[in-house]
């Protein structure tokens, strides 16, 4: 099972040559090893590194959701954040002070994706038949809606003094109360999210999700249910944006309506661009380039705003398709020449998937 | 629920002006739209630094004592600095961030315009920042530019930008008439009144003259237009010339309105013009000038309503639906539907 994603991991870099594929696995193995222990060993600055990380992790997660809904599925959706603060906000709400509630994580978690999941549903039924543009701007709008409510809602979210004291989440009788031990939660929650939809990329459904992406009339055409695709996408997205909320609310202890703006969902599409849209492995390089390294440079420049949105402009020029882009993809666009011919890897993928 | 007549006549007028800042940007969207089929995202940046320059035309021309000799002619330059801060922005941008990846799928260029839009704001934010730096460079002792001039350089970019709140002096007073139990501001009607003849004039320019024969010429059939041996990129060039022009008017006009601007200012009014863009028919001209007017007065309307907090649901909610049942908007023409 887990040499399968790790597979599809490097998928793009010559695969063909058995000695690459051991080599790449094994250079995966040590980063994973080197990962899992970064907490253990004391160095300077630990706790900033373990927190960074942590917050790579998360926004890997984030990214990994929003490409269910736009690398998979083709739909450009810039209100992303919507499902990252009802995950957030439930979990808050069922896990705090606040109305002496005070749930467990694990029953917490499971219903506040579902809710984010079926809140995809509903404010995807409205906009199925929109495409490109016009979905990307009412999705902003959804984005921007969510804010304002959660704002104002007094009664529910407190508005802009936040939700404090929210609970840990409690696991065999330890408590969740140190940054190691949310940098697992999340290393554990990110691996489990990126065999999930390795899983589903190489599906049934998701071969559904690229006909219909590369084009919608003929994939609808070959008898798709595009309208119950499309739902689908949302719904797996908002699932995973309401995992990386419940996480992120119990990681931070408090929430305020300004962690739910516009710029998480900018973030999370950019990571995913700079990495390659469709591409699982694309996500966690973009998370690291996007997330990690302003969060480093944080210390030494304020700069780091003006050079992020100069880096996006040369990016988009210079290497549109971004830094590890989707094999699968590609094929499709015919930009790869070297690889295998289109009915050659589409016979794969299936032979596979069966 | 009962209505306040003079409060509601008076959000009405209010709803007027708001719509004129909304048409004004609009048609920045709307214009870029028809001839690119992209949405500029970096817009409502324009829309800001056109308020930016603005004001630090204003500044200067107060120095020179300008505004105490002869005012109106003050004022109007103080517009055509908006305006040419904003065109030299929106040239550039289309220049550098759109006109290379014209030809890539449609992803690149909207995530170059987030970049962008992120850049034009740091920018203006960091201004006198970047000024400060750069007048402490030294070259082997010697500083890289004479130092009586790097005072007024870093007090000129300090005038400029900044992280700081901007204050526009106070020249529209609340003065006015009153009809009835209902104040009208003179600003206002000349806002009104001013925005609808530069609208008129555009109007005109696209419909009568050889640039906007080209335009629309170039937004029907860019293949065909250049077979026709009209410069695509000349004609692509001037639409961001003129679409950005009118956000620097209409950012001098809100500044003056609401005597503060910041560097953040504009994301809302920009969002909110897009939908009056989208509310009108994107990519037709008066379209977004009616669509601006619409969203204005809906946005009153829905203050009678909702708590004010509630005022951008408004405008987010009519554009989602808008969306849903008629895509095309009201003046729209049938645009093809187009994918990623």
């Amino acid at each position: 099972m887990r040499s399968r994603f790790v597979t599809t991991l490097f998928e793009r870099i010559r695969s063909d040559v058995p000695a690459m594929q051991w080599f790449l696995r094994g250079l995966t193995g040590l980063l994973i090893i080197a990962l899992l222990v970064i907490p253990l060993i004391p160095f300077q600055q630990q706790a900033l590194w373990v927190r960074v990380i942590g917050y790579t992790g998360l926004y890997i997660v984030l990214g990994l959701g929003l490409n269910v809904i736009l690398g998979f599925g083709g739909l450009l959706h810039l209100g992303f954040v919507t499902f990252y603060a009802i995950g957030a906000y439930t979990y808050a709400i069922l896990a705090s002070d606040l109305f002496g509630y005070h749930l467990s994580f694990w029953v917490v978690l499971p219903l506040a994706a579902t809710l984010a999941a079926f809140t995809g549903i509903l404010l995807g039924i409205p906009v199925l038949r929109t495409r490109g543009d016009y979905l990307a701007i009412i999705t902003l709008g959804f984005g921007e809606i969510t804010r304002i409510l959660i704002t104002n809602l007094r009664s529910l979210t407190k508005g802009s003094q936040g939700i404090i004291g929210i609970d840990d989440p409690v696991l065999f009788g330890v408590t969740f109360d140190s940054g190691t031990h949310y940098y697992y939660l999340i290393f554990a929650f990110a691996i489990f999210v990126i065999f999930i939809t390795t899983r589903l990329s190489n599906s049934r459904v998701g071969r559904a999700w690229n006909a219909m992406r590369e084009d919608e009339d003929v994939a609808r055409m070959t008898g798709i249910n595009t309208g119950h695709y499309k739902l689908l996408a949302f719904a797996v997205g908002g699932f995973i944006g309401g995992l990386a909320g419940v996480i992120f609310a119990a990681w931070q202890g408090s929430i305020f309506p300004d962690n739910f703006n516009l710029f998480v969902s900018i973030n999370v599409l950019c990571l995913i661009i700079i990495g390659g849209v469709g591409s699982i492995p694309g996500v966690i390089v973009g998370a690291l380039a996007l997330i990690a390294l302003p969060d480093i440079l944080r210390q030494f420049s304020e700069y780091r705003l003006l050079i992020f949105g100069l880096l996006l402009v040369i990016m988009m020029i210079l290497r549109p398709a971004g830094f590890l882009p989707s094999k699968r993809l590609q094929i499709e666009l015919g930009q790869a020449r070297e690889d295998p011919p289109p009915d050659n890897a589409a016979s794969t993928t299936g032979g596979k998937a069966s | 629920m009962s209505i306040n007549w003079p409060v509601f006549a008076d959000q009405l007028i209010n709803g007027l002006t708001v719509g004129s800042f909304y048409a004004l940007i609009a048609l920045g969207y709307t214009m870029v739209y028809g001839v690119l089929l992209m949405i500029n995202f970096a817009h409502s940046e324009i829309f800001m630094v056109g308020a930016y320059s603005g004001l630090f035309t204003m500044n200067r021309l107060a120095e020179m004592g300008l505004y105490e000799t002869s005012p109106a002619l003050a004022i109007l330059l103080t517009f055509l600095g908006g305006a040419i801060g904003a065109a030299l922005t929106g040239v550039t941008l289309e220049r550098l961030a759109y006109r290379p990846l014209r030809k890539a799928t449609r992803l690149a260029p909207l995530i170059s315009a987030i970049g962008a839009s992120f850049f034009l704001q740091e920018l203006v934010r960091l201004l006198p920042t970047i000024g400060k730096a750069v007048m402490g460079i030294r070259l082997g002792g010697q500083s890289l530019f004479p130092v009586n001039w790097q005072q007024s350089i870093i007090k000129l970019m300090d005038d400029f930008g900044g992280s700081k709140v901007k204050i526009y002096p106070g020249i529209m007073t609340t003065a006015g008439f009153d009809i009835g139990d209902i104040h009208v501001r003179y600003s206002q009607v000349v806002i009104l009144v001013s925005s609808l003849l530069i609208m008129a004039a555009l109007y005109l320019l696209v419909r009568y003259t050889r640039l906007g024969k080209a335009m629309r010429a170039v937004a029907e059939d860019k293949e065909a237009a250049a077979l026709m041996g009209i410069d695509i990129n000349q004609i692509i060039s001037r639409t961001f010339l003129i679409g950005s022009m009118l956000a620097g008017v209409a950012g001098v006009m809100m500044g003056m309105y609401y005597l503060q601007i910041r560097t953040t200012m504009g994301f809302v009014p920009g969002i909110k013009a897009f939908t009056a863009a989208v509310l009108g028919g994107i990519g037709n001209i008066p379209g977004a000038m009616l669509g601006g007017y619409v969203l204005g007065l809906a946005e009153a309307i829905g203050l009678q309503f909702l708590p004010a907090v509630y005022k951008d649901v408004v405008a987010f909610g009519i554009l989602v639906l808008i969306l849903i049942f008629k895509p095309t908007g009201i003046l729209g023409e049938v645009v093809a539907q187009k994918k990623l």
